[in-house]
């Protein structure tokens, strides 16, 4: 497979992975592999198992057979909290902000800093007030108003405002969901050069999406799913959208078969 | 439009609408009725109102949970029934004791009630209209439905007396709001309760121990009514198990009024204590004019749904959209 001679610079792979929900079989034998501080997309129809396989890279499902190597080593997270601790941030299509809360409370939803001592927990907004702004600048050219509800902000400043925060929390791999299924074409592409400063930074991306010209502006190369399995990698120079489709229909290996 | 001089002058009218409502009513009650102003009305203002207000506290945390608490009276006549029979029969040291019984027997409610809505997540209404009506039934069935008199004299101190001129039951009000007020606003906890209430599914994610939250929330509910209904026991030196009836609607239109929708992730203790008072005067008002008192639940109710129409309006910036 094209993708196995990228293993040696994986930042993350996934072996073998077998997941069943019941009689429906959601992932088969499922192996990818993820090239460290590189955009990797992942394509493939609905139902394919994309979900699915972020959701056990992030720690939300555990799979029935497989193992998941994050640098280099096992990684079969048991919660998308334990996940996190490692380094692997997600970015979910519903977004995870709290609307009612201000920008710089969902950057620190769940990491509040507190004024000592520590055991009363109350609040150190100033601080959090005063770092928001740095944290959001490492990645965003137009921070927007940090003390407002996120609900006030336009759909593409929420998204912005979420790659950031999964970004700015010293996380390695960030996995999104459909960042730009639900924006325009300005929102989205201010979405795509965020992701672009994040891999500037250093950071490996995984970006599921249902828009072929999307995978292929912002990746670098591109696995495709169907039906449950992954059925190749291909670096973005190296094929073509038609090539992509073909593979996401089956078109490519019925004709294999054919030949 | 947003920066236009009009919505900004909405937008003061929707961060202190019920301010404002508020003291153009003190003002106008200074104006127009001469007993208003007096020290023995404003006295018996803030007593009146200290037992509704506690409560209306801790119903502020529920609501901006999301949810509500309809337990809160029933959980008040409990305090109240317990506290009162545990000072009756063991005298003086039933002071101390009674107050811990009333106490524990709320905290029990209270934990039910986290238990059932954090745990098993059953609807905050079906949960504590259950607990409301079992508490209720219960005190009914081990108190015949009759009360009993002859709470130590001393007790009523807390109740009816006052420090510096102000009634004891004001000065806990106080002290409760103040306290409260610092929890929700300025902790982690409070900032949780917000978190929960706006997006839960995105606090968890966030890795919230939103159950924690919502159990914490009601069990502070219920010890606010525990201090509502031990103060009771002090203003009147009585076992009343029909005590505090319809005391939740009245706490939860306060906090509404205050700005607090049932929706959740929003509302302020200011709010809350100025929903209360806003409530009380407007009673105070009618009593004061000479109104039948019948008339007390009409305007609360007006005052209810006008709050929450205004509300509605102002976001939408129109009404009908």
């Amino acid at each position: 497979m094209d993708g196995s001679t990228k293993a040696t610079n994986a930042l993350l792979s996934a072996e073998r992975i077998s997941k069943s929900f019941g009689a429906v079989v959601a992932l088969q034998d499922a192996t990818l592999h993820l090239p460290a501080g590189e955009i990797t997309g992942l394509v493939g129809d609905n139902g394919a198992g994309k979900s699915a396989l972020i959701k056990i890279i992030s720690g939300v499902f555990t799979p029935d057979s497989g193992l998941i190597e994050f640098l280099g080593k096992p990684a079969n997270f048991a919660s998308p909290a334990e996940a996190r601790e490692q380094g692997i941030e997600t970015v979910y299509q519903d977004l995870a902000l709290a609307g009612n809360l201000a920008v710089w409370a969902n950057l620190y939803l769940g990491r509040e800093l507190t004024v000592s001592p520590k055991f009363l927990h109350i609040l150190d907004k100033r601080a959090m007030l005063s770092k928001t702004s740095e944290m959001l600048k490492r990645f965003i050219r137009d921070v927007p108003p940090i003390a407002e509800p996120v609900e006030l902000l336009s759909g593409g400043q929420r998204q912005v405002v979420a790659i950031a925060r999964a970004g700015a929390w010293g996380s390695k791999l960030i996995l999104m969901d459909e960042p730009t299924a639900a924006l325009g074409v300005v929102e989205t592409k201010a979405v795509e050069e965020v992701i672009f400063e994040l891999k500037r930074q250093g950071l490996t991306i995984l970006v599921i999406s249902h828009n072929l010209d999307q995978i292929f502006r912002v990746t670098d190369g591109v696995w495709v799913m169907r039906r449950g399995r992954v059925v190749g990698y291909r670096q973005k120079a190296r094929t073509h959208p038609d090539e992509i489709v073909s593979m996401i229909t089956g078109a490519a290996a019925s004709a294999e078969a054919g030949a | 439009m947003i920066f236009g001089r009009w919505s900004k002058l909405a937008a003061v009218a929707r961060r202190h609408g019920v301010l404002i409502v508020f003291i153009v009513l003190v003002t106008g009650m200074f104006a127009t009725t001469s007993t208003f102003g007096t020290y023995q009305n404003l006295i018996n203002v803030l007593q009146q109102n200290s037992i509704i207000g506690i409560i209306a506290c801790g119903m502020t945390f529920a609501i901006i949970l999301g949810g509500f608490d309809l337990s809160v009276g029933s959980m008040t006549a409990l305090a109240s029934v317990v506290g009162a029979t545990l000072m009756i029969d063991l005298g003086t040291l039933g002071i101390p004791v009674g107050i811990i019984g009333a106490v524990a027997a709320c905290l029990l409610v209270g934990a039910t009630n986290g238990w059932l809505i954090a745990y098993l997540r059953v609807n905050p209404f079906v949960a504590t209209l259950g607990t409301m009506t079992v508490v209720r039934g219960l005190i009914y069935v081990a108190t015949n439905a009759s009360p009993r008199f002859g709470v130590p004299y001393s007790f009523t101190t807390l109740g009816l007396g006052r420090l510096f001129g102000v009634p004891n039951p004001a000065i806990l009000f106080l002290i409760v709001a103040a306290l409260l007020g610092f929890v929700l606003h300025r902790t982690r906890f409070g900032h949780y309760v917000y978190a929960v209430g706006g997006n839960s599914v995105a606090s968890v994610q966030m890795g919230v121990n939103a159950g924690r939250v919502r159990f914490a929330v009601y069990v502070l509910v219920s010890l606010c009514a525990a201090i509502s209904g031990i103060i009771l026991v002090g203003e009147t030196a009585t076992a009343t198990p029909q005590a505090a009836l319809g005391y939740e609607l009245t706490a939860i239109a306060a906090v509404i009024v205050g700005g607090a929708p049932l929706g959740g992730g929003r509302g302020r203790m200011t709010g809350t204590i100025v929903g209360v008072f806003l409530l009380g005067v407007v009673a105070n008002g009618l009593n004061l004019f000479g109104v039948s008192p019948f008339w007390q639940p009409v305007a609360t109710g007006l005052i209810l749904i006008a709050a929450v129409a205004f509300d509605g309006y102002s976001k939408r910036g129109g009404f009908g959209a």
